[in-house]
């Protein structure tokens, strides 16, 4: 039979009709069928997308707005120009002269104005609207080539969008020593799914949260709502994050993908006020400016559209120069947190880059809508490209100090000190170092229970420590890396970020843990210090001896790894709920608290119990997420034998669910509020300085020299004098 | 049918391991002499193969002498004077004119001597006068740096380059005139399949072969 | 700087000193120590700062970097490694910062070791290199970039030891033609288009020290001569290595000895041979005569078999 009858033939013939079927049905169960199988079995929503400030202009609106915005563009732009000593009417003039010229006008005006009034565009509707002509972006790449991608799948797999990846690239080792997601069994791993006790929550128990609140400023019994949760920067999705990013297969449906707010970071006039928490029939999400305004503003990435979000980790919410925290909203404001992520603020009063106009792309520079955030990671956050380097020398070269006599001497510390040692001095005040989740303080201003920040430093000592870092990190974000003596005395996990023993810290702890005491008379003052700065002490003999086998065996190639050079690294650690049954020699899965539930009433137990009622947290405790990611979570994080899927809560009671602090602080890398002034040799070359050599793994004869007063002397004058060349004082 | 077990097993596997490292040799030889290009193989990996396969042939030539001293086979390179001459001419007038006129062979092979005078004179030249100078004069290159500056006068390197070439031209001249001949046994093949099976077989004269056998 | 104004003390800078203080917010306290005074003189005592592997400053009238590092270690193993760091760098640098007066000395190698009585009994005295420099391309070029062109632009004081017998090749050769190419970087550009006349550029790059060429030829078992030559008279004829002479035997291949393949792993040392130069064998005689005996044998047995052929094809036709 030649093929063509052979097809013809009638058995085969059905057999082709019902494998076609098949495929049919697979492509559309595939379609319809998994995204709402999925959203059931993880319980989260996605539903089409509506925006109040998304609103049509007439051709009269349209115009009337672009006219301000021209004008208010040009004017902006003519003030930075005339200069400013001088009569402010003349100088009033000078602007409305320049405003007008004809050059100036064209030079100046937004350049969306054109193109929206040419494409008819009247209302501005989200990605949509923009991919009506961005539909592909042309991408640099570093070894000169250019490429041209789908612009949203290229946002969609950014980790902007789904802050998770389940490919490598990490630097993150866990404590069983394994590099995490190099082998063949990835799971998805980053912000979206790795429990913090900066933040408290998780993504999926914390999205989005409206809190009555009850401050002492409105009457009794009345409420203000405020919002509050991880949506308010994270742009993936609206009603919960990117969690079907998570699966190997299936894409985040496109009505959520509606939802991405491109002009938070593209337009220059974006209005922080509108993102704030609303409820709909479906339930809570994020709003944001869908206004035309915004859209027309639509210009180059700069440092203040990163900021928007990006202050919140740096500066922090109430860091005096941090803008969005200017415009909370003007219904359900955003609640600001108080105590510092990192307390290095990158604006132009604190930082010698943002003063220089330097703006976070130039360091930070993007690949289409993949951003670098440079190869040393030393937390488990997903790096869009990990092997893109984003670091001081780049510019500055290895020889950085060309002002001061002693250039040579200080650019010879490069080798072994990295650029933040010296150049951050400090962080802010209210960097915290140490979070009480579990016993909440009242603050009677917002009317919310929050956590109690036991102590905040931006002290170097104090709120941040010098350790020795080659790139590579821990599962909980403690910094690996090693004298280059390769010594096994720098032991940073059984001593400096698992213990405080400044006098001056633990008094402070001791002083909050009294002042606790009168709202929780459990509390027993000693024990409680002895917890918070030496965590260690809350593991047995045989946990702290399987410890100290683990960090040997397993962390120390991680350890000895490559180049190592002293970084400056701010401490953290937080007292929060755990699932001991779950638990190994590093910490134990900590449990999330439900926002609403905690600020509301300070019942901690009662916001656990609600969010882990969540049911993605549910599913978690069940066999298909254990095979398919915990288990290795777990192994990952130390705890040997495989997660126990017991849901620590039974009957309405927590089970095997004790307060605890992880048992070492994690250790988060500071990078900005670089200043010009860094700090003085003799802040760390001297006895009692800074940096505490003998931790760091130097031997008492290189200590010795290390801190030889002699070098630092104050010389007399006549020695001075006869060798000082030519002293030509220049401004720092 | 006549068959005679002439090439023992020891024999048959030197001779073709032989065979293929005379190949290689050829080979990478070519490649280093004339540079890389076209099929040539790439220097570097021809210099390693080249020097590997010539070692192996040194060893594979002490086995076959070995061989010859311990075994019986040693006596098809004795030489037998009486009638030495008359054989070589016998021989050679063969190949020159019998050969055409589809003349009988001159000699039979047996147990006793299984090369014809030619043969064996070539053999024994190859075998024990080009072989050895060959192996020679290349692990002359392999230690040249241990060789003195110059030879009678002349650079001992390029002394040695050029024996070594010249003893190469004449195994490849022997290797293709061993290739022909071989074609001249009882039938086309029948030299190369007794040194597959080691058995030397030559067909009755009565058989549908022999016809082409005669020729 | 601030240090600096602050100690320079009396009078007038002091004055400036504090108002600058007092405008800069957040600049030192005033009894700041400064790093200053008096260090030993021992190696160890230098190595105290100039072990730091970064130690260095830009130049401020050129922007190039210039590397204060001494390597202990490789100085321990360097021509120069039993020195005092004083015995050359003379002058009062016993103390920090060092005085102006003691920096930038020029180093002049000939000067210390025409000195030492044993160089002059070597067949190639630094008398001879001197000679030979000045004649060197390096020396006589007008290139503002030639200018003050001395042995340290090359020989590293600190690091420079001669290569050894025994050495691998491939190692000599890297590490000489780094020398040359960290000056002649563009050589490397991929679109450079020096050398292109060279068949086989990269590998010539792997296996001959840019010195094989670009310097006149020297007796046997005397180094390579210190005139490096323009690339216009360098050498161009490949017959000069690829031939008789053997040149690239003589020259880069002194440094394997007998010892070397006596010592453990002779055999991979002859398999992993290194001495074979392309074309060493090449003589165009040999070949043809070689090629042009074995086309004739080829025709005469193409003509034996033809022969054969007919014959039998003869005692068919006779049968039947």
């Amino acid at each position: 039979m030649n093929p063509i009858a052979t097809l013809l033939d009638p058995r085969t013939k059905r057999r082709l009709t019902i494998g076609a079927g098949v495929l049919v049905v697979l492509a559309l169960a595939y379609r319809f069928l998994y995204p709402v199988v999925f959203n059931a079995y993880v319980g989260k929503t996605n539903a089409p997308l509506t925006y109040e400030s998304s609103q049509t202009l007439t051709e009269a609106e349209f115009e009337a707005l672009a006219q301000s915005l021209s004008e208010e563009a040009r004017r902006l732009k003519a003030e930075s120009v005339v200069a400013e000593d001088q009569d402010p009417f003349a100088r009033q003039v000078k602007v409305e002269m320049l405003m007008n010229t004809e050059s100036f006008i064209r030079d100046t005006q937004p350049s969306h104005i054109k193109y929206f009034r040419e494409a008819g565009i009247r209302q501005y509707e989200g990605p949509k609207t923009c991919l009506t002509c961005h539909a592909t972006i042309e991408v640099d790449h570093p070894d000169g080539t250019r490429s041209t991608v789908d612009t949203l799948d290229d946002l969609v797999n950014s980790v902007h969008f789904k802050f998770q990846s389940s490919a490598g690239g990490f630097s993150t080792y866990g404590y069983d020593g394994r590099q995490v997601n190099a082998g063949p069994h990835k799971i998805p791993v980053g912000k979206i799914d790795r429990a913090c006790g900066i933040p408290g929550s998780f993504t999926w128990t914390g999205w989005a949260a409206l809190v009555a609140s009850r401050p002492e400023h409105v009457e009794e019994g009345e409420v203000v709502l405020r919002s509050e949760g991880c949506g308010q920067c994270h742009i993936g999705g609206n009603y919960q994050p990117a969690t079907e990013k998570m699966m190997p297969v299936g894409d985040v449906p496109s009505m959520a993908k509606e939802g991405i707010d491109c002009l938070i970071c593209h337009a220059r006039d974006y209005d922080m006020n509108q993102r704030v928490v609303i409820r709909d029939e479906y339930g809570l999400r994020w709003d944001q400016d869908r206004s035309l305004r915004a859209a027309l503003t639509v210009g180059p990435i700069s440092s203040e559209t990163c900021l928007r979000c990006h202050q919140h980790n740096m500066g922090g919410d109430v860091y005096e120069h941090n803008a969005a925290a200017q415009a909370l909203g003007y219904k359900h404001q955003r609640l600001l947190h108080r105590g510092a992520k990192r307390g290095n603020p990158f604006s132009p009063e604190d930082d010698a880059h943002a003063a220089a106009g330097i703006q976070c792309t130039d360091c930070h520079r993007p690949e289409g809508h993949k951003i670098p955030r440079g190869r040393m990671g030393v937390d488990l956050v997903a790096n869009d490209l990990p092997d893109k380097e984003v670091s001081c020398e780049t510019c500055h070269t290895q020889a950085p100090h060309n002002n001061s006599r002693d250039k040579a001497l200080l650019n010879g510390h490069i080798a072994r000190l990295a650029c933040e040692t010296c150049h951050i001095p400090r962080l802010e005040d209210n960097n915290v170092v140490l979070r009480d989740w579990v016993h909440p303080t009242w603050d009677a201003e917002e009317g919310i229970w929050e956590p109690t920040d036991v102590y905040r430093s931006g002290e170097p000592g104090k709120g941040f420590t010098y350790l020795w870092f080659n790139g590579n990190g821990t599962f909980l974000a403690n910094a690996l890396g090693n004298n280059p003596n390769g010594a096994d005395t720098y032991d940073p996990l059984m001593q400096q970020i698992a213990r405080i023993d400044d006098p001056e810290i633990i008094a402070a702890v001791r002083a909050k843990a009294i002042e606790l005491k009168a709202q929780y008379p459990d509390i027993d003052v000693e024990r409680y210090v002895q917890m918070a700065t030496d965590p260690l002490s809350q593991l047995s003999p045989e946990m702290l001896e399987r410890r100290r086998a683990m960090i040997q065996a397993n962390l120390r190639a991680a350890m000895n790894d490559g180049e190592s050079r002293i970084y400056p690294f701010k401490l953290f650690n937080a007292m929060m709920y755990e699932d001991m049954s779950n638990q190994g020699p590093f910490g134990a899965m900590i449990l999330p608290f439900d926002y609403t539930t905690y600020y509301e009433t300070g019942d901690t137990q009662a916001a656990v119990k609600r969010a882990i009622q969540d049911p993605i947290v549910q599913r978690m405790y069940q066999e298909p997420f254990k095979l398919y990611m915990m288990d290795e979570f777990m192994a990952y994080f130390g705890v040997s034998g495989g997660w126990k899927t017991i849901y620590p809560l039974v009957d309405g009671q927590l089970v095997n669910v004790e307060p605890h602090w992880m048992r070492q602080m994690g250790t988060l890398m500071v990078n900005h509020g670089i200043q010009r002034q860094g700090h003085d040799c003799a802040d760390c070359h001297a006895p009692n300085g800074l940096m505490d050599f003998e931790l760091l793994g130097y031997t008492p004869e290189r200590i010795a020299e290390l801190q030889d007063p002699e070098l630092l002397r104050q010389p007399p004058v006549n020695e001075t004098m006869a060798n000082a060349e030519t002293p030509a004082p220049s401004v720092p | 049918m006549s068959a005679l077990y002439l090439y023992p097993r020891w024999l048959r596997a030197w001779h073709w391991i032989n065979a293929l490292l005379f190949l290689v040799l050829m080979y990478t030889g070519a490649s280093m002499h004339f540079g890389e290009g076209g099929w040539l193989m790439p220097f570097d990996l021809a210099v390693t193969v080249h020097n590997t396969a010539g070692i192996l042939l040194t060893l594979g030539w002490i086995g076959f002498v070995v061989g010859n001293l311990t075994t019986e086979n040693g006596r098809h390179y004795r030489i037998h004077l009486s009638g030495f001459v008359d054989r070589l001419i016998v021989q050679g007038r063969y190949y020159a004119q019998g050969i055409f006129r589809n003349e009988p062979h001159p000699f039979h092979v047996s147990v006793g001597m299984k090369f014809n005078t030619l043969q064996q004179l070539s053999y024994l030249g190859v075998m024990f006068g080009l072989m050895p100078l060959l192996i020679l004069s290349g692990w002359a290159f392999l230690f040249s740096v241990s060789l003195p500056e110059t030879l009678l006068g002349l650079p001992s390197v390029w002394l040695v380059a050029m024996a070594h070439l010249t003893l190469a031209y004449l195994l490849v001249l022997f290797l293709l005139v061993h290739m022909y001949i071989i074609t001249t046994g009882e039938t086309v093949t029948t030299n190369l399949r007794a040194m597959i099976t080691g058995w030397h077989r030559e067909d009755d004269p009565s058989s549908g072969q022999t016809e082409e056998a005669k020729s | 700087m601030n240090d600096q104004v602050i100690s320079a003390g009396t009078g007038g800078w002091l004055a400036l000193g504090l108002l600058l203080l007092s405008v800069l917010p957040g600049a030192m306290p005033q009894a700041e120590a400064a790093i200053q005074g008096r260090l030993g003189t021992d190696n160890a005592d230098c190595l105290r700062c100039h072990r730091m592997e970064t130690l260095g400053y830009r130049d401020p009238r050129t922007g190039d970097l210039v590397d204060l590092h001494v390597d202990g270690r490789q100085f321990g193993h360097s021509a120069h490694g039993e020195l005092q760091c004083i015995d050359c760098h003379e002058g009062d640098f016993g103390q920090y910062p060092h005085p102006e007066s003691v920096l930038g000395q020029q180093l002049d190698c000939v000067g210390c070791h025409q000195e030492l009585h044993k160089a002059d009994k070597r067949a190639y005295t630094f008398k001879t290199i001197e000679q030979e420099f000045a004649l060197s391309i390096h020396a006589v070029s007008d290139s503002p970039k030639a200018e003050g062109f001395d042995c340290h632009r090359c020989h590293d004081p600190h690091a420079f030891r001669n290569s050894e017998v025994g050495q691998p090749i491939a190692e000599i050769v890297r590490a000489g033609n780094q020398l040359c190419l960290s000056c002649h970087k563009k050589i490397r550009d991929p679109h450079s288009t020096a050398h292109l006349w060279l068949p086989k550029r990269d590998k010539h790059w792997q296996s001959v020290r840019c010195l094989d060429c670009h310097t006149p030829l020297t007796d046997p078992g005397q180094p390579v001569s210190h005139q490096i030559l323009a690339a216009k008279d360098s050498n161009f004829d490949c017959v000069s290595c690829h031939s008789k002479e053997a040149r690239l035997l003589g020259r880069l291949y002194q440094y394997r000895s007998e010892t070397d393949l006596a010592g453990g792993g002779w055999l991979s040392k002859a398999v992993f041979n290194e001495a074979y130069v392309v074309g060493m064998s090449r003589s165009p005689l040999l070949d043809a005569l070689g090629l042009g005996v074995i086309g004739l044998t080829l025709l005469v047995l193409i003509a034996h078999g033809w022969g054969r052929y007919r014959a039998y094809r003869r005692l068919r036709e006779d049968r039947s």
